[in-house]
């Protein structure tokens, strides 16, 4: 009972970091129709700031949490300049390939600046479990699941609640109606990268104390949050946050009961017949055929 | 009559390509035989491999325009089938290479199934899946693949018994089978299939309008790129005698990718360019040592943005002399016999649009030989009819019959071929294509010589080729656009653009020819010049459906005039007799101004 409940947060934790990623990777893919495949290296990113952050400032990640936001969406400002605004007439296969490109740049810059080794970002409160009698939970885990949901909810408020949530919608619908409308289609599809770039770096920082950073690890995070992002029905946010959860659940329980690779396997798996069967996911349906 | 021709497309613009690829193959050959050190043989061995594996990237990345991340799995695939055959079963390797490229090909049909439906991003992350998969299967292998160390041991190339020596002989067998891709890819791109995959690029409806399945194609591309990298990756395996799971890591993938982005994604010199490029330059640049893939992350962003067709895009025609001009045999006449005419029947067609009603019941004849009309306000559902009747959309229900065909259950493509074509609103004209080439690929499309097997066996180029360029040729100067047949789509001024579409359209054969609001900007001796031309179809049996608002142009045009409102048919008629109706004047004509 005692670790069936751990090992639900520790899935509840990890999924709640892939909800961030996933929901970074719908926002840029709504706003712009094209997909970011540069927002696992942005995550990978995000942690390794925390990491050099907290060498020269040793303070909690929860203090550092706004710092490598802020950072990484400047970040996310370079990123669109580079590999979007160029290549908005071109076919969307074209922006995927600068952002495999921008990725590329990401990693291998990473490796020469902080080299293969991984590293660790501080927990965002401190690393003391909490205890309730025989119960312990791993309070950086509570940090993550407590963080992820007010990011989200968060997001949720500026998109549904604000005035640039709503123009931030409107171009993700209709780029030519919302330019039509006098909202600055450019500088939204901007800001949409920058706050994709923000929640990559939480993620980062979130996840980089539980799982440490390598170059790489960006590449394992694109794959989970676009399976998440598959089966929450492709487009939708809160189906991203849903799905996210789910394969978040689904690996920490099957590497526990089985193997890390198993869970890994299932997961591509699962992928391949989602796809197979219900292209438009497993909760409602949204645009099946964008981009 | 003689055209001459500027090149103009993709396909025209690889006479430069061939006598790039020819110059750099010498050079290697040169560079091979007299001055290459045992590690420079080395380094450009494995540099064959790699042209041979972006030579089939190409196909599904240039040409198909499908953004497969699975090309680095099947290039693992291929090493690892060689490997554990070889090794593990001491098998010959007149059995291990042909398996090799097997086992990818087999792997890659199995994966298109839920794949190639899947529009860009889902098809780039799904392959994506795919290549995750057969790395975490090596890895976690076993005996079978060797785990993360992988299978050391692979012997070399034998052939009749004797191993292929490493060094020269090797290089050159390697650079062979890159010889003879090349050629197959050659084929490929070089006649009417090549400028097929343009127009899929381009658009995929104006590739279904003239009968191409869109999902043949790219499954046809996908295959390819496997069966290619399968054979790169056997021999590879060959020529470093060691298999491990570094060969499905993605950095792999990411390597070939920016070859190709480098090299150039549709030209024979692109790959090797790429290939030869990216091998060599880490080899030169040892200071680069370990940011190998970092300057190629920069270089592939710096190409994509400033040179999308690669070096060898660049390159192109420049410094090659260029080509004697295109002359076209007299126009060979294509005999319209209305051979799929017949009577087409609709009733009772259904559809809607979330709550939208667009099409309410809608019954339609339509006889040989006749001009119909078909009028109503915007949103009436006159392009729901059209896009229904020539299989775009799916009715919820009704009849569809061409004859004694159904043609309900029919992709677009199908009922194309099947004697339905149209011209769309917005014209589907793809811009780097020239008029004629865009009807002379109708032609061979509509006589199934579209295809790899096809471009091998040449039907689709030289004599051939020529051929329906003369068929084409008639077809245009049947819809007044000889002068203009060679100018590209792009180029082509907005008010001749339905002359084309119209040439595409009898360039099937049809029996019917739907087209949307052809008349619309036209001025008036173009008007009178379109009305012409739809007589002229008319007469020859070929039934001409024209959805219009201009009605001084269709009045005198039509034969007969159905009227559409709210997505039902609310009159019809002769010509007079509907303008005279007094629902149809209530709901349509009162509201405009008519001059007829």
């Amino acid at each position: 009972m005692v670790t069936a409940l751990q090992l639900a947060l520790n899935g509840l934790a990890l999924g709640a970091a892939y909800a961030l990623v996933a929901l970074g990777f719908v926002l840029v893919l709504n706003a712009t129709g094209a997909v970011n495949f540069a927002q696992g290296d942005l995550v990978m990113a995000g942690g390794y700031g925390a990491a050099a952050l907290v060498a020269l400032l040793p303070v909690p990640g929860l203090v550092l949490l706004p710092v490598v936001m802020g950072a990484m969406a400047l970040l996310g400002l370079v990123v669109s300049a580079l590999a979007f605004f160029p290549l908005m007439r071109r076919p969307a296969t074209a922006v995927f390939v600068s952002t495999i490109a921008i990725g590329l740049v990401l990693q291998n810059g990473a490796l020469a600046l902080f080299g293969p080794e991984p590293r660790t970002a501080p927990p965002a409160w401190n690393s003391e479990p909490l205890r309730w009698g025989e119960l312990a939970l791993s309070s950086q885990a509570l940090a993550v699941v407590v963080i992820a949901a007010l990011l989200v909810l968060g997001q949720g408020w500026l998109l549904a609640r604000t005035r640039l949530g709503r123009d931030l919608r409107a171009t993700a619908q209709d780029r030519e109606m919302a330019a039509a409308l006098g909202i600055h289609v450019n500088a939204m599809i901007a800001l949409s990268f920058a706050l994709a770039a923000a929640l990559a770096g939480a993620a980062g920082t979130l996840l980089a104390n539980q799982f440490f950073v390598t170059p790489t690890a960006g590449s394992a995070l694109i794959l989970k949050a676009y399976i998440a992002v598959v089966i929450g029905g492709w487009g939708s946010l809160a189906g991203a946050v849903a799905g996210a959860l789910l394969v978040g659940l689904f690996e920490t329980v099957v590497a526990a009961a089985v193997s890390y690779t198993a869970a890994s396997a299932l997961l591509y798996g699962a992928l391949l017949v989602i796809l197979l069967l219900r292209p438009q996911g497993l909760f409602g349906e949204a645009a099946s055929r964008r981009a | 009559m003689t055209l001459t021709a500027e090149p103009s497309s993709p396909a025209r613009g690889l006479g430069g390509d061939a006598l790039w690829t020819i110059l750099i193959l010498a050079g290697l050959g040169t560079y091979a035989g007299s001055l290459a050190s045992p590690y420079g043989l080395r380094v450009l061995t494995l540099a064959g491999c790699q042209a041979l594996l972006v030579l089939g990237y190409q196909f599904v990345f240039g040409h198909a325009g499908a953004l497969s991340l699975a090309q680095g799995a099947f290039f693992g695939l291929g090493a690892y089938t060689t490997a554990i055959l070889a090794t593990r079963y001491r098998w010959d390797f007149a059995l291990t290479y042909p398996l090799s490229i097997l086992v990818p090909l087999a792997v890659a049909a199995i994966v298109a199934i839920p794949a190639l439906r899947l529009a860009s991003h889902y098809f780039a992350l799904a392959t994506l899946g795919l290549a995750q998969v057969a790395l975490l299967v090596a890895v976690n292998g076993g005996d079978w693949t060797g785990g993360a160390l992988g299978l050391t041991g692979v012997p070399g190339i034998a052939v009749l018994g004797e191993v292929v020596r490493r060094g020269l002989p090797l290089a050159a067998v390697v650079w062979g089978v890159v010889a003879l891709g090349a050629w197959a890819s050659w084929r490929f791109a070089h006649g009417l299939t090549g400028v097929a995959y343009v127009v899929l690029r381009s658009d995929p409806i104006a590739a279904a309008a003239i009968g191409l399945d869109e999902r043949r194609l790219r499954f046809t591309a996908f295959l390819l790129s496997a069966a290619y990298a399968g054979a790169a990756g056997a021999l590879q395996a060959h020529t470093i005698g060691v298999v491990s799971s570094e060969t499905l890591e993605f950095s792999v993938m990411v390597t070939c990718l920016a070859m190709t982005v480098i090299g150039g994604s549709t030209r024979i010199a692109g790959a090797l360019i790429g290939a030869l490029l990216l091998t060599f330059l880490p080899e030169w640049l040892r200071f680069l040592q370990g940011y190998a893939l970092l300057a190629y992350g920069a270089a592939l962003l710096a190409m994509i943005i400033v040179a999308p067709e690669g070096i060898a895009g660049i390159l192109g025609d420049r410094f090659v002399r260029r080509r004697r001009a295109v002359e076209l045999p007299s126009s060979e006449p294509v005999p319209l016999r209305g051979s799929k005419s017949a009577t087409l029947e609709a009733r009772s067609l259904k559809k809607s649009f979330g709550g939208v009603v667009a099409l309410d019941g809608v019954d339609l004849v339509i006889e040989p030989g006749e001009i119909l009309g078909l009028i109503g306000p915007n949103g009436s559902g006159k392009t729901t009819l059209a896009n229904v009747i020539s299989g775009l959309v799916p009715p919820d229900g009704g009849v569809l019959r061409l004859g004694s065909r159904g043609l309900l259950r029919l992709s677009a493509e199908r009922i194309a071929r099947a004697g339905v074509s149209r011209g769309f609103q917005t014209p589907a004209l793809p811009p780097s294509l020239s008029a004629l080439e865009l009807v002379a690929l109708a032609r061979a499309s509509a006589t199934g010589k579209i295809g790899f097997l096809a471009s091998l066996r040449g039907s689709d180029a030289g004599r051939r080729r020529r051929r329906f360029e003369a068929e084409a040729l008639d077809l245009l100067g049947k819809v007044g656009l000889t002068a203009e047949a060679d100018r590209s789509c792009g180029a082509l001024p907005t008010r001749l653009a339905w002359r084309v579409e119209v040439a595409r359209a009898l360039a099937l054969d049809p029996g019917l020819i739907i087209l949307d609001e052809p008349a619309a900007g036209l001025g008036e001796h173009e008007q009178s010049e379109l009305g012409a031309v739809l007589r002229d179809i008319a007469s020859r049996g070929i039934a001409v459906l024209v959805i219009e608002h201009n009605m001084p142009f269709l009045l005198p045009t039509a034969n007969r005039i159905v009227v559409l409102d709210q997505g039902r048919v609310i009159a019809k008629g002769r010509p007079g007799e509907v303008v005279r109706d007094s629902a149809v004047i209530a709901s349509y004509l009162g509201r405009e101004k008519i001059g007829a």
